[in-house]
């Protein structure tokens, strides 16, 4: 992302991003609630509610701003939504195989297809009753989640957003999610994976190390650093962040005068 | 068919005394001319009734006071053909060329029997009918050789004095199924009516099946509307369940494209007997279908699943009826309903609950998807209760597609074309569910897939 700006009703809510997920990394963007985090995730995936102002987004070289959502998960990007759609009446084993084709045609036989999906089942210790289950129709929070999960580990994609995977979870269904991450980033299919794990807490990153921290305040990262940032957020608070980078601001302000 | 025999009359048809007069004398002139002066009386009725649609009357949404009856030809007649192998196969087609040679239809599903109409000519060439079951063309031999197991049914379940259509298939009647399961007899496998119409010529069909249950007897039957000829259809179905009765009535209507089709079913429902309706209008320029159930005694049980698709210009006017007669009986209605391109639809769900129907539970549900601007339904709850001391239930929703759902389907690299029609058919799936039969469902659902594809093709 190349000084991103993104609106929302026409709104500027994204102010200039500039960020670079590395194949196999993981970068947590933290931030308070309302600082803009969600908006770029749904900008990302292209969203219509969300004008793009200005700037740019690349996927190794593709401009993803010029493909419909669709296309960008065909160039390999995935969300994981905070808040997922239901669609009713749709089975999980039917929306996540006709995904899979979508993504990857011709690439897996049924068979193959069928031992993939269970594995991932064993992995994320879902009950295979899931599969028949309508997606997201009247699913927990906590299985609504591990369905975003069991679909990111289906569908391998080169880069994952995951949106507040760890709101409205409790401590299993958490270490849950972390060791589904953590086993994709293990196996071959998921080991260049780059992830943009967005979140309000840091209690996620304990469960999915970070090998960068970036925070966003009001539609800008304000500072970005290693895997301590995220312990000084835990200790301070973003008003601490907020603070020093505010005092940072002014030094190289009162410098360039 | 040059292996079989044929008997036939043919005339232009008109809904009028002369046209009538004609038919019955064609009819006494092939030995077949039974209840003249019921269908005169018919008639009569049908003139004076009202056209639906016509203000001020409300519940259907096509003006039938303008509905065109020219060119259509009234016939009936019998053609014998070598027996139709068991299927299962492929959906029925039919197709018949300058000779009146018959493509012979397959029989769908596995199935316990079926009889077949091409036109409102009945084609004999039952394969493999249940030996427990009876299974006839409604012709007079029937009515005479069956009269007391025919009688409580026929005439005395759709009130053909209430509705012009009724009256009007009671009048000119040219062909039906009489449909006989003995008590205590179960028969898993669904009987097939098949009413096919092929290309060479626009007919009045006006078949009337009458399906009769014993007590305790369970049967599934299917009526099929299929073919690529246009014919103009108004029919009727009655069916009487004993005590302890269960009967699937499934209807399929997958009529040419500019085929009319009209049909009123209704049932009678003797103690703990149920009835599940299911309904499935899929083809057909205009479509008017009734549905009803009076629950006579306690424990009765009606169920309506029902669905329509349009596209195109198709016009849908659907109506389900259940008369809680007394108490404690049950119905459970569930409608979904979905529009594309100019499609047009209503559905009135009148639920009636008796005074003396205490106890009684009815729960009537319906939702309707516009998936074009030009596109409309209609849907009009309706809940009359005289009764205390009953649960009732209704809930509709007209609404849009739903675009976060599409905007999660795409964010999963599923093209938007794509997400649309597995949201579409996941709509349905509620009501497809409840269908009798995984091959039925199944066929349900590539007859819905299909007509998104066409839908998709037109642009609309």
């Amino acid at each position: 992302m190349r000084d991103l700006r993104v609106a929302v009703e026409s709104k500027e809510i994204l102010k200039g991003i500039d960020l670079t997920v590395e194949p196999g990394r993981v970068h947590a963007l933290m931030g308070p609630n309302g600082s803009g985090k969600s908006t770029l995730a749904f900008a990302l995936a292209g969203h219509p509610g969300y004008q793009v102002l200005g700037g740019s987004a690349t996927l190794d070289g593709a401009d993803l701003l010029e493909l419909a959502p669709d296309k960008r998960a065909k160039a390999g990007l995935f969300l994981s939504f905070q808040y997922p759609a239901a669609i009713p009446g749709v089975s999980v084993a039917n929306f996540i195989r006709t995904a899979r084709q979508s993504v990857r045609p011709e690439d897996l036989n049924p068979a193959k297809f069928r031992k993939l999906v269970f594995d991932k089942l064993d992995t994320l210790d879902m009950d295979p009753a899931f599969l028949g289950r309508y997606v997201n129709d009247g699913f927990s929070g906590g299985e609504k989640k591990r369905l975003e999960m069991l679909q990111m580990a289906i569908l391998a994609p080169k880069y994952a957003v995951l949106d507040e995977t760890d709101s409205g979870l409790d401590v299993d269904a958490l270490q849950s999610v972390g060791r589904s991450v953590n086993a994709l980033r293990e196996s071959d299919e998921g080991k260049d994976i780059g992830f943009l794990v967005i979140t309000h807490y840091p209690r996620i990153l304990k469960h999915i190390p970070a090998d960068v921290v970036h925070v966003m305040i009001d539609g800008r990262i304000v500072k970005s650093g290693g895997p301590e940032l995220a312990d000084e957020i835990e200790r301070d608070g973003y008003d601490g962040v907020r603070a020093s980078t505010s005092s940072a601001q002014a030094e190289v302000a009162a410098a360039r005068v | 068919m040059s292996s079989g025999t044929e008997t036939r009359g043919t005339l232009a048809f008109a809904p009028d005394a002369a046209s009538l007069d004609a038919a019955l004398a064609s009819l006494a002139e092939h030995g077949d001319a039974h209840d003249a002066a019921l269908r005169r009386e018919a008639l009569a009725r049908f003139e004076e009734l009202p056209a639906p649609g016509a203000r001020p009357s409300r519940g259907w949404k096509y003006d039938y006071a303008k509905l065109p009856y020219e060119d259509l030809a009234w016939t009936f007649g019998r053609v014998e053909l070598p027996a139709i192998p068991p299927g299962p196969a492929v959906p029925p087609r039919a197709r018949a060329d300058e000779t009146g040679d018959v493509d012979r239809p397959a029989l769908a599903t596995e199935n316990a029997g079926g009889l077949y109409h091409l036109g409102a000519t009945f084609v004999d060439a039952p394969g493999n009918v249940d030996p427990r079951v009876t299974l006839l063309p409604l012709d007079a031999t029937t009515a005479r050789d069956f009269a007391a197991q025919i009688e409580p049914a026929l005439h005395h379940v759709v009130d053909w004095r209430a509705d012009m259509f009724a009256a009007l298939a009671t009048a000119f009647r040219n062909c039906g199924a009489f449909v006989y399961v003995p008590a205590g007899v179960q028969v898993d496998l669904p009987l097939q009516l098949i009413f096919a119409n092929g290309e060479a010529r626009d007919e009045a069909v006006f078949p009337h099946v009458v399906v009769v249950l014993g007590k305790g007897a369970r049967a599934t039957v299917i009526e099929r509307h299929v073919g690529d000829g246009d014919p103009f259809v108004c029919g009727i179905a009655e069916a009487h369940l004993a005590e302890g009765a269960e009967l699937d009535y499934v209807a399929v209507q997958q009529a040419g494209e500019a085929a009319r089709v009209m049909f009123s079913r209704g049932a009678r429902c003797e103690r703990d007997a149920q009835v599940r309706w299911h309904l499935a209008e899929l083809g057909g320029a205009l479509a008017r279908t009734v549905l009803s159930a009076r629950l006579e005694a306690p424990g009765a049980r009606a169920e309506a699943s029902a669905l329509f698709f349009n596209t195109g210009t198709q016009h849908v006017d659907l109506t389900s009826g259940a008369d809680h007669i007394v108490g404690p009986t049950f119905s459970d209605t569930v409608v979904r309903s979905a529009a594309t391109g100019r499609g047009q639809g209503r559905y009135v769900g009148n639920i009636v609950i008796r005074p003396k129907a205490h106890g009684s539970d009815a729960s009537l549900r319906d939702d309707a998807l516009l998936l074009s601007k030009r596109a409309h339904i209609d849907s009009i709850p309706a809940l009359e209760i005289a009764a205390n001391d009953v649960k009732a239930f209704h809930g509709a929703t007209v609404g849009s597609l739903d675009e976060d759902a599409l905007f999660y389907a795409g964010s999963r690299g599923i093209a938007r074309a794509e997400a649309l029609r597995l949201i579409t058919l996941g709509f349905f799936e509620p009501v497809i569910a409840r269908f009798p039969g995984e091959s039925l469902r199944d066929e349900i659902r590539t007859a819905l897939d299909r007509k998104i594809d066409d839908a998709t093709e037109l642009g609309a």
